[in-house]
């Protein structure tokens, strides 16, 4: 019974997080602070590092739920924790390795994990930003915050659906070619 | 739709999963030998990678609204 309720529960947060979505964040943000900040204040850490570290889980479970309908077994708080709690023990394993190197050595390691594995070689989303805000809206809303077309054209007021999705191929159309000139300029 | 965004919406269709089977192994085989069509598949992953990093700017940038909301 447990499990029925909370697959019932788990599409429910999919469903708001897309539909009325920054309230839906800011209640679970709002639950999920506190909780943080104390943990990460009880493991050698400060309210920033909570900040950042609840911001990137958040976006790691809007993926989640959004994307790959992860199916939750817990409250979205629950679940949130324990990525946070994950990714801080690591965060202290690798603070405590940079410690322990030669400070000119320590630097480097920095400056490289600037440019982690799955990073592009150069920054992308500027291209997305450089098509204006229409089109950088649209696809936006329609690929990463998994709104439907119905409300992607409701938004940006377009007559209908068909008109919407033809704008939204023309966005990508653009996107492809502006990113396309620039790897070729600088990669051949 | 003129053709080219109709390729650019077999492209999504086919990167999605959502072709009928026989379309979709058409599209693979064409994979192996056509170059051009190599290179199209890998702009639009690029695309939609670039897509995905503006998402989470744009997330990250309401989230930091939120906390200053709330926490600030």
């Amino acid at each position: 019974m447990q499990t029925l309720t909370n697959t019932v529960m788990a599409a429910d947060i999919g469903e708001a997080l897309v539909r009325d979505r920054e309230k839906t964040l800011e209640e679970i943000y709002g639950k999920a602070y506190p909780m943080v900040l104390h943990y990460v204040r009880q493991h050698h850490g400060d309210a920033d590092d909570a900040k950042d570290l609840l911001q990137e889980a958040m976006i790691l479970f809007y993926e989640r739920v959004v994307h790959e309908e992860l199916t939750l077994t817990a409250s979205p708080t629950t679940y949130i924790m324990g990525v946070c709690k994950n990714r801080w023990r690591r965060e202290l394993e690798k603070r405590k390795r940079q410690q322990e190197l030669p400070p000119d050595v320590s630097e480097r390691v920095k400056e490289d994990a600037g440019a982690e594995a799955d990073q592009p070689l150069f920054a992308i989303a500027p291209f997305v930003a450089q098509l204006g805000e229409k089109c950088k809206e649209i696809l936006v809303a329609f690929y990463y915050l998994g709104q439907r077309m119905e409300q992607v054209a409701q938004q940006h007021r377009y007559r209908n659906v068909r008109t919407a999705t033809v704008q939204k191929f023309k966005c990508l159309e653009r996107l492809r070619k502006s990113l396309a000139a620039y790897s070729i300029h600088h990669f051949r | 739709m003129r053709p080219e965004l109709e390729e650019i919406q077999l492209l999504e269709h086919f990167l999605g999963g959502r072709l009928p089977a026989e379309k979709e192994q058409e599209m693979e085989i064409r994979l192996l030998w056509d170059q051009e069509w190599q290179q199209q598949v890998a702009q639009q992953q690029l695309a939609y990678h670039a897509i995905r990093e503006a998402g989470r700017q744009h997330l990250r940038h309401e989230l930091r609204a939120i906390h200053q909301k709330l926490f600030g």
